[in-house]
């Protein structure tokens, strides 16, 4: 193992050597400086060095990785742009690092059919950029798109704003072409054919954060931009009236393709952040919702939304007179998160859901967790499906701030859970919400899903430590001796 | 076999039963009225080594399975009714053996909707239809089952229950286990509950029915890459085939199903398009409200399914076909290739890429006219599943086609699930 021949300098890992063989000399990083920048994703509060960082150029070398990395016990794990929020590509083992962002290509495009094709490491607004001059668009849209990667995405099943009338990513994805852990490539629904007969591997694969297998290749849906979209702004004084009027317009019948909603302090935040729009300074709460479709009808919703707002007592409420205003709404809304760099040295971003219906209890359950912990906390969140970010408001310098703060996240979502809700919407359990899992899932569901990752990735090698909670019971405990042993 | 004395009137064989005809029943018929009783009966039968064949309203009895014989039929008909249905939140929690009337019916009195609209709506249950991933046209606007699950109760082989998803309509937290159940034909655990996701009852329903002569069908093909080209937004766009015309408008032609259920601006709206946009000589028709609702009522029962007592010397046969959207197309024009004798009704989504093909006629023509299907669609990387099939012809034909490259990851995930193949063995692709 170690080298022993004398030289002047001490011999590189053998390891190394080997992944150089396979992308070449150019495309391996493994001094450490090189390898800072990948210590953390996201999710910064946790941070791990790798033992290299890959940048493969093709499925096969890839495929020629993963073989490598597998017959050799080593962990790995993939890593897109690095922008997920709980932690998933934080290397907890000295993983090589497979990243993908040189496989940065649009394939091919088909119109005709409403599919596109995608290494993992395109980005997902160009995409959307790619084919908006034929009137088309990807529907996902999560908050980073303008540099998350799809293949981040769909190891993610990312969200966004307009997943509440088009879904998530899941949604999107018609094909796979995916390395499994053992270095063999497989294709799910090669021409991106729904519903291939055999269980729902594509499904499985999709959200599973990485831990199943590495996607190199993603045929996607794209849809035809809507014939009309129109824009709603609504301040209220109560925050709880902003929340019934969220289900008030859900109730009516309406199926806005976005319903954003913002508390005092998030709006605090976005108006000192780079895309302030004026939002008034005494407001408790703002809701943004946007409906699209066939342009003769949605005036019609528009004007029933307008009066769900003033049965809500809601003290002003507009609609977007430009696409440039419409435009700003946006901008202001999805810098949110970083906006609040500006009123906090540091923040903790959560992602609860919870039936929409609860919302009002739910929130009033946040700001006494506040209180609680004498830190702020800022929501920001996709209203209509009960998808909640907390934005929990410390300064690390503190001493004990960051435990104070990560101790309220999982207190928001308990409290998320406690409704019937979710521990996470959109950005993953990572190594976040690992033990909070258990808020969510019994023991023996939380096995039933291992035994799934057993099937695909039975050695745990690929993105080991990631989703599940720590070991308690025997089986684990049996399971982590072997491992051990093994890696001795 | 082989006779051409075919009787006028296709005459009912009473002394066939459907459990002979269809296959998949147990030798004994087991109806739990609890999940516990459920997990009682798996849990023994999964020590005893005993085999137990699913079965929810019985309209899929004809679907996949070549076991002759198996100890129990567990019939999850007598499990039914609504759990818990959050108006406010959109989302329902069914028990697995409600029909899918029976839930439609209840929340149509609060204006909303499960949107999928699979056959047999009267006769095949939720559960049923979660498992085989039935769906129907209007998939082109509100997907399919494994978009609209978001949880289900699930009791596994040896008895275990687990809980898949969440009641919320947005959720990442572990694998989405949902995907695992929905079109696993029952063969990793039973469904008892299952939530969903819900829509609002549209304010209009309208259907535009575009109709040309055969040998304009490539105008239709035309119209659909037309309007999916457009920001126009229909729920369906569904290509019937002349028999199936004939059948259902009465009209000798191919017809394009185009419909629309928004508010009724929009209908109007996005009906006066395919109007203006019509192929030249094309006899459209336009129906509303109660009219469309009774036409996909029809439309939803046409194809025989494992309740419909097999029709003497002949025999019939539904192949589910997945392809690229505007294969549809190529493939029902290839469809004309199918030898004289067997009857051939088809539909396929331009939308959406599923077709199906009901076939009736002697049966050796069937079998060819199956593969001839399978082939073409197996051309254009596509797939033809048979979804209904009398029992003695399911050895002979592969239900289910060729294996996948990645068939051993269905068979790991059995083995972690059902090891003793409990539930529906060999009901599923690859002897499963």
């Amino acid at each position: 193992m170690f080298g022993s021949k004398k030289r002047k300098k001490p011999q590189r890992d053998p390891h190394i050597n080997k992944l150089i063989e396979i992308v070449g000399e150019k495309e391996v990083l493994y001094e450490d400086a090189d390898l800072l920048s990948y210590d953390c994703d996201g999710f910064t509060v946790h941070k791990a060095m790798p033992k290299a960082v890959v940048f493969p150029a093709n499925t096969e070398e890839v495929a020629a990785i993963v073989r490598y990395c597998s017959t050799n016990n080593i962990p790995f794990l993939a890593r897109g742009a690095g922008t997920g929020l709980s932690g998933g590509a934080i290397p907890l083992n000295r993983e090589v690092i497979i990243s993908l962002v040189k496989m940065k290509h649009l394939l091919s495009v088909d119109y005709e059919n409403r599919q596109a094709v995608v290494q993992p490491g395109f980005v997902n607004l160009k995409l959307t950029n790619s084919i908006s001059d034929k009137g088309y668009y990807y529907a996902p849209d999560p908050s980073s798109q303008y540099v998350c990667t799809i293949g981040g995405n769909v190891a993610e099943n990312a969200g966004g704003a307009h997943c509440l009338k088009y879904g998530v990513t899941t949604n999107h994805i018609l094909g796979l072409e995916v390395v499994l852990p053992n270095g063999e490539i497989i294709e799910i629904s090669e021409a991106g054919v729904p519903d291939s007969p055999g269980y729902d591997v594509m499904g499985l694969l999709t959200g599973s954060e990485g831990t199943l297998g590495v996607v190199t290749k993603i045929t996607v849906r794209i849809l035809k931009n809507p014939e009309g979209k129109q824009t709603v702004l609504a301040y209220f004084d109560h925050i709880e009236d902003g929340s019934r009027a969220v289900s008030d317009i859900i109730s009516a019948g309406i199926v806005p393709a976005a319903l954003e909603m913002m508390d005092k302090t998030a709006i605090e935040g976005v108006e000192a952040g780079a895309y302030p729009v004026g939002h008034p300074d005494d407001i408790e709460a703002l809701l943004l919702i946007e409906v699209d479709g066939i342009k003769a009808g949605i005036s019609e919703q528009i004007e029933e939304i307008l009066n769900v707002c003033r049965g809500r007592n809601v003290r002003e409420v507009k609609v977007a007179e430009s696409e440039e205003e419409r435009g700003r709404w946006w901008a202001n809304r999805k810098t949110g998160f970083g906006a609040m760099g500006a009123i906090s040295p540091d923040y903790l971003v959560q992602d609860g859901v919870i039936p929409r219906s609860r919302l009002p209890e739910v929130l009033e359950n946040i700001y006494e967790i506040s209180r609680e912990s004498g830190l702020r906390i800022a929501n920001i969140f996709h209203a209509g499906d009960g998808n909640l970010h907390p934005l929990i408001l410390f300064d690390s310098r503190k001493p004990g701030e960051t435990e104070k703060a990560l101790k309220a996240g999982t207190a928001c979502l308990k409290a998320c859970s406690d409704v019937g809700g979710s521990i996470t919407g959109e950005h993953g359990v990572g190594i976040e919400k690992k033990e909070e899992m258990r808020f969510v899932f019994t023991d023996e569901e939380l096995e039933a899903q291992i035994k799934i990752r057993e099937v695909f990735n039975p050695d745990d090698l690929l993105n080991k430590g990631k989703l599940f909670p720590t070991p308690s019971r025997c089986m684990d405990v049996k399971k982590i001796v072997k491992d051990t042993v093994a890696v001795q | 076999m082989g006779t051409k004395e075919v009787p006028q009137e296709p005459r009912k064989d009473t002394s066939v039963s459907l459990a002979d005809a269809f296959g998949n029943r147990g030798a004994e018929v087991l109806t739990p009225k609890s999940e516990e009783e459920i997990a009682e009966i798996l849990q023994k039968a999964n020590q005893e080594g005993k085999k137990i064949a699913v079965e929810g309203g019985g309209s899929k009895r004809g679907y996949g399975g070549t076991k002759e014989h198996y100890d129990y039929t567990l019939s999850m008909a007598g499990n039914k009714g609504v759990v818990e249905h959050k108006v406010g939140d959109m989302t329902v929690t069914v028990r697995a053996g409600t029909t899918i009337t029976e839930l439609q019916d209840f929340l149509q009195e609060h204006n909303q909707m499960i949107s999928i609209h699979p056959n047999w709506p009267d006769q095949a249950t939720i559960g049923g239809v979660i498992a085989a991933n039935e769906s129907g046209p209007k998939r082109l606007k509100y997907g399919s089952a494994r978009d609209l699950v978001i949880g289900l109760r699930v009791v596994y082989p040896d008895g275990e229950i687990i809980r898949t998803g969440a009641k919320v309509v947005k959720n990442v937290a572990g694998y989405d286990m949902n995907k695992l159940f929905v079109g696993s034909m029952g063969t990793l655990g039973v469904i008892t509950e299952v939530t969903m996701k819900l829509r609002p009852k549209p304010k209009c329903e309208s259907l535009v029915q575009v109709s040309v002569p055969e040998e304009k069908l490539q105008d239709l093909k035309d119209l659909a890459v037309r309007v999916q080209d457009s920001m126009i937004e229909p729920v369906s766009l569904e290509l019937l085939n002349t028999a199936l015309s004939k059948k259902i408008i009465n009209q000798e032609a191919y017809t394009l199903l185009i419909a629309f259920e928004d508010v009724e601006k929009s209908c109007r709206y996005q009906e006066e398009w395919i109007y203006k946009h019509k192929p030249e000589g094309a006899d459209v028709e336009v129906i509303h409200q109660q009219e469309a609702h009774h036409f996909w009522k029809t439309f939803k029962n046409l194809e025989p399914s494992g309740l419909t007592a097999p029709a003497f010397e002949e025999t019939q046969a539904v192949i589910k076909i997945g392809s690229k959207n505007m294969d549809v197309y190529e493939i029902m024009k290839e469809s004309a290739g199918i030898e004289a004798g067997v009857k051939v009704e088809a539909h396929g989504g331009l939308g959406h890429g599923i077709s199906y093909y009901t076939l009736s006629g002697p049966e050796r023509k069937v079998i060819s006219a199956i593969q001839h299907l399978r082939r073409t669609a197996e051309e254009k990387k596509g797939y033809a599943i048979v979804k209904h099939l009398p029992y003695h012809l399911r050895d002979e034909i592969d239900v289910w086609g060729k294996k996948t490259s990645y068939f051993f990851l269905f068979e790991g995930i059995k083995r972690t699930i059902d090891p003793k193949n409990t539930l529906n063995h060999q009901r599923f692709i690859g002897g499963i």
